[in-house]
C-alpha cells in the first residue's frame, strides 16, 4: 500500500495503521466501540497476506494472541474495557514471556457491563494493569486519527525493542470520530528486529527453548522478575512522551490525555488571548506516566487542573509526579448523552482556579 | 548397558529424571508422545503447549520447543500458534483439571475450529497436583479432598465425556479414548496418539485423544491399587474405544 488520505472512523484508521506497519494476525471478539476495527482488518489483511480470526471471547482472544506472538510475528488485537477486563490473564503471561504485541482499548464507561458510551475509564486497569504481578504494559494515548497513524511505527518498535505488549487506548468518542488521516505507505517495522534468539519456532536452528513464565526453582523466579524490574525502569527513564504548550510561564497548567488533552490546544489559544497564562500538558504515554514533563514545570506555576473523562484516574500520577509541590484540580465527567468535559466547562474551571 | 536412546529416539529427554510419582500414568502418556513424534520425523517442527498442574511438567522430558500455557488455555495458544506457523506441529499436553474443567471452553472451540491441532488429554479422575480435589470426570461417588462424602451427581453432576461432547463436530478427524490401564491398553494408546499426531501431519482437522491413566497420589491408592482402579471403575465409565477416525484419507496439506 502506497501513502493516501482517507476520511475513516479512528478505529479504520487503527485497522489500517496496523496493517501497514506490518501486523499479519489480528484476534478479536466483537465490543462497542472498537468492533469496526476487526471488521476491517477482516477484509485488509489477507491484501497483505495476514488474516483476522474472530475468537469466542476474549480469554481465548488474548491467549491465541499469546500464541500467535512466541513465534516472533507481529500481532494484534482490539477490544473494550469489558473485553480488556477478560484478556488480563495473557497479558500478564504476555508481560512474564517477553512477548511483543499490539493491543487497541476503546474505552468505554464502567463499571460492570457500563455503557457503550465512550470515556477515559481504563485508566487504572491500563496503566496499573488487572492481571497479578509485577508487571507493566506500555501504554500509548493518541488523541486523534493522525496521530494513531503517526505512533504506530514507534508502538511496534516499543513492542519489539522491549519484547512486550504495547496498549493503546482511545477514548470510545475518539474511535468513532470521523476525520482525515495521511496514511503511511506499508512498512512492516517488525523486520528491524530480529527474533531468531527467542522465537518458538522448532528445533531446526535452535536448541529446545522452553517458555516457562511459573518458576520451577525459587531462584529462578526471583531472576525473572528481577530482569523484568531491570527492564521497566530501563523503559520509565527512556520512553516517556508528552506534548507541552506555553509552560514556560504559566500560572495554571491543565493536564489532559486524550481527547480532552487534543481541546487543550483551543482552550490555551482562548484563554492566552485574554491574557491568561495558562499552558498544558498531554502525556503520550500514559505508562510510562511523563513524571519529567512536571518535574520541569517553573516555580511560575501555582496549580494544575487535570481534566479527564472519568472520576479521577489519571490525576494520581499528576499528583505523584508533582509531589506535593503545586496543588491539583480536578475536573471530570462520564456517562449520559455528553459524557465529555465542553471546552466551555474547561475554560469556566480554569477561570475559578485562576480566581482564587 | 542398552543405549535407551537407540531405543526411544531422540525426542524423549532421557537424561532428566522425571517428577511424576511412582504409577502415575503421564510416565507412560510421556513417552509414548515423544515416540509418535519420533516416528513420524517431526521432532524438529513440533512445539508442544502444556497446561498447569503435573501434565505441565510432560515438556520437560522432550527435547523440543515448549510453551507452558495459562491454566486452560492451551488451546487457544494452539490456534494461535497454528495460525501463525501452519507447517509446524503443535500439540497440548493437559490433564483432566485443565482440560476439561478450567480450559473446556477452550477446548471445544479449538475443537470445533477444526485446525489440525493434537491435543492430549490425560484423566485421572483428580487434581493431582493440587492435592486430589475434584474434577469434572470425577466418578459419581468419589471421595476427593472437595467431595468428602463422595461425589453427588444432584449438586456436582456427571463426570464429563469430553469426546462424546467433540463427536459431532465435522472438524475433529480422529477421537479416541484409551487407557494405559493394561499392557493391551498401552499397545492402544501408543496406536492413537500416533495418529492423532499423523491427522495434523496430513493437515486433515483437529485430533484429539484421551487417556484413562492412574494417579496414585491424588486418588491415595498404592500404585497396584490405582491400576485395578483404572482397569475397572474409571474404564466401566470412561469406556475405550476410538470414535473417528478419518486419517486414512492422504496428503490434503
Ligand atoms: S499427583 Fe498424580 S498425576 Fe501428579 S504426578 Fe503424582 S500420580 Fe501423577
Amino acid at each position: 500500500m502506497t501513502q493516501e488520505t482517507l476520511f475513516l472512523k479512528n478505529t479504520e484508521t487503527f485497522a489500517e495503521s496496523l496493517a501497514r506497519c506490518g501486523v499479519k494476525y489480528h484476534f478479536a471478539y466483537p465490543i462497542t466501540p472498537a468492533t469496526d476495527v476487526m471488521k476491517r482488518m477482516a477484509v485488509i489483511l489477507p491484501q497483505y497476506g495476514g488474516e483476522m480470526m474472530q475468537m469466542e471471547s476474549e480469554l481465548a482472544v488474548s491467549s491465541a494472541l499469546a500464541g500467535a506472538a512466541c513465534t516472533g510475528t507481529l500481532v494484534a488485537t482490539s477490544s473494550s474495557g469489558p473485553g480488556l477486563t477478560l484478556m488480563h490473564e495473557a497479558i500478564g503471561f504476555m508481560c512474564a514471556a517477553e512477548l511483543p504485541c499490539l493491543m487497541f482499548d476503546s474505552m468505554r464507561v464502567g463499571p460492570g457491563d457500563g455503557d457503550i458510551i465512550g470515556a477515559q475509564s481504563d485508566y487504572f486497569v491500563a496503566t496499573r494493569g488487572g492481571a497479578h504481578g509485577d508487571y507493566h504494559v506500555i501504554v500509548l494515548a493518541p488523541a486523534s486519527g493522525q496521530e494513531i497513524a503517526d505512533i504506530m511505527p514507534h508502538g511496534v518498535r516499543l513492542a519489539y525493542k522491549y519484547r512486550t505488549p504495547v496498549l493503546f487506548v482511545v477514548d470510545g468518542l475518539s474511535a468513532q470520530t470521523t476525520e482525515s488521516t495521511t496514511l503511511p505507505a506499508y512498512n512492516d517495522y517488525s523486520a528491524e528486529f530480529d527474533t531468531s534468539d527467542w522465537a518458538y519456532t522448532g528445533t531446526q536452528d535452535h536448541p529446545k527453548r522452553a517458555l516457562i513464565t511459573g518458576s520451577y526453582s525459587h531462584q529462578d523466579g526471583y531472576e525473572m522478575n528481577e530482569m523484568l524490574r531491570a527492564k521497566y525502569e530501563k523503559i520509565y527513564d527512556n520512553e516517556q512522551m508528552w506534548e507541552a504548550e506555553q509552560v514556560e510561564d504559566a500560572d495554571l497548567v491543565i493536564a489532559a490525555f486524550g481527547i480532552h488533552g487534543r481541546m487543550c490546544t483551543d482552550m490555551v489559544a482562548k484563554m492566552r488571548a485574554e491574557g491568561k497564562k495558562v499552558g498544558f500538558i498531554r502525556p503520550i504515554t500514559l505508562w510510562p506516566f511523563p513524571d519529567r514533563a512536571f518535574a520541569a514545570l517553573p516555580d511560575s506555576v501555582k496549580n494544575i487542573l487535570v481534566v479527564e473523562m472519568n472520576h479521577g484516574q489519571m490525576i494520581d500520577d499528576v499528583r505523584l509526579a508533582v509531589n506535593g509541590r503545586i496543588p491539583v484540580h480536578f475536573l471530570g465527567k462520564t456517562g449520559g448523552d455528553m459524557p465529555m468535559c465542553t471546552l466551555a466547562e474547561m475554560i469556566a474551571e480554569a477561570n475559578r482556579i485562576l480566581g482564587e | 548397558m542398552e543405549n535407551l536412546s537407540a531405543k526411544y529416539g531422540k525426542t524423549l529427554n532421557l537424561d532428566k529424571l522425571t517428577s511424576y510419582c511412582p504409577g502415575c500414568g503421564h510416565g507412560i502418556v510421556t513417552r509414548l508422545v515423544a515416540e509418535a513424534i519420533e516416528n513420524l520425523g517431526i521432532m524438529e517442527r513440533t512445539i508442544a503447549i502444556v497446561g498447569i498442574g503435573c501434565g505441565g511438567f510432560s515438556h520437560h522430558y522432550m527435547d523440543i520447543d515448549a510453551i507452558e500455557a495459562t491454566h486452560g488455555r492451551a488451546p487457544s495458544f494452539a490456534v494461535g500458534y497454528k495460525l501463525t506457523r501452519p507447517d509446524n506441529i503443535v500439540f497440548t499436553y493437559a490433564g483432566d483439571g485443565d482440560t476439561s474443567a478450567i480450559g473446556l471452553g477452550d477446548l471445544l472451540h479449538a475443537a470445533n475450529k477444526g485446525m489440525p491441532i493434537t491435543t492430549i488429554m490425560v484423566n485421572n479422575t483428580v487434581f493431582g497436583m493440587t492435592g486430589g480435589q475434584m474434577s469434572p470426570t470425577s466418578l459419581e461417588g468419589q471421595v476427593t479432598a472437595t467431595t468428602v462424602k463422595g461425589r453427588d451427581v444432584s449438586k456436582q453432576g456427571y463426570p464429563l465425556l469430553v469426546p462424546e461432547l467433540m463427536r459431532a463436530m465435522p472438524g475433529v478427524k480422529y477421537l479416541a479414548r484409551e487407557t494405559v490401564a493394561t499392557p493391551k491398553g498401552v499397545r492402544k494408546t501408543k496406536k492413537s496418539i500416533q495418529k492423532a499426531f499423523d491427522c495434523q501431519v496430513k493437515g486433515l482437522g483437529y485430533a484429539f485423544v484421551e487417556l484413562i491413566v492412574p494417579c496414585p497420589t491424588g486418588l491415595k491408592l498404592n500404585v497396584k491399587g490405582s491400576y485395578e482402579r483404572c482397569g475397572k471403575e474409571m474404564t466401566d465409565y470412561f469406556k475405550p474405544q476410538v470414535f473417528k477416525d478419518e486419517t486414512e484419507q492422504g496428503h490434503v496439506a
